[in-house]
């Protein structure tokens, strides 16, 4: 019985250091969601038509930073257009992924 | 008479023209009046810390428009709008052409797609 309980233990344990991986950001998954992203943020020097100034260069940016930016449009307490209507389609997850695959070209 | 308002408009002209000409950032001021950015920016302009963002070779517009964002409180972050609020026009457009000069670690996504060459 000790030994059923000591395995559910061990079983538990792994699970729950799977998720805790998972909760850093899968940079594979990332990358299929950034795709999207490409269509502005994938043209050197690409403008906003309104307002107008360049899309930032988001690639090697910092993580947490990069999350932050996201939950903001999506929360509506940042603001813009298109960053807010991208940003609404996106899990939690899918924002985590997004910026662990980003900010990996800088380390 | 003719001579002094031919004269007063040749001025105004000038004035004009050397106003656009500082509009221009200069990165030698920004660098100085950037010194508070360091901390938590990095002095290379590459944050350390991963919730600050890295501005080392950011667009200068865009940094600019960033700036004036958190100056006129249209993007709301309690230390950045401090920061910002100090600033004049022409601080700005220095402390943007200093930190978007910098050697940089962003790049853009291009090349990065899986497929992309």
């Amino acid at each position: 019985m000790t030994r059923l309980q000591l395995f559910g233990l061990a079983v538990a344990a792994a699970f729950f250091a799977c998720t805790s991986v998972h909760a850093e950001g899968d940079k594979v998954a990332g990358q299929k969601l950034v795709y999207t992203c490409a269509g502005c943020h994938g043209v050197p020097g690409y403008t906003n038509a309104y307002p107008q100034y360049p899309v930032p260069k988001i690639v090697g940016q910092n993580e947490q930073y990069l999350i932050n930016a996201l939950h903001g449009y999506k929360s509506g307490e940042r603001k813009h257009p298109t960053m807010d209507a991208q940003a609404t389609s996106l899990s939690d997850v899918d924002i985590q992924n997004i910026a662990a695959f980003l900010s990996s070209f800088a380390k | 008479m003719k001579h002094v308002a031919t004269l007063i408009s040749f001025g105004a002209a000038l004035a004009f023209a050397s106003t656009t000409l500082l509009a221009n950032g200069s990165i030698e001021n920004g660098k100085q009046k950037a010194t508070t950015c360091f901390a938590c920016h990095g002095v290379d302009g590459n944050s350390v810390d991963p919730q600050y963002p890295r501005l080392a070779g950011q667009y200068n517009k865009y940094l600019q428009v960033v700036l004036h964002e958190y100056k006129d409180g249209q993007r709301s972050n309690p230390i950045m709008k401090g920061m910002a609020s100090t600033l004049s026009a022409q601080d700005i457009e220095d402390i943007a052409t200093y930190f978007s000069s910098l050697p940089t670690k962003l790049d853009t996504l291009k090349g990065h797609l899986q497929g992309d060459k």
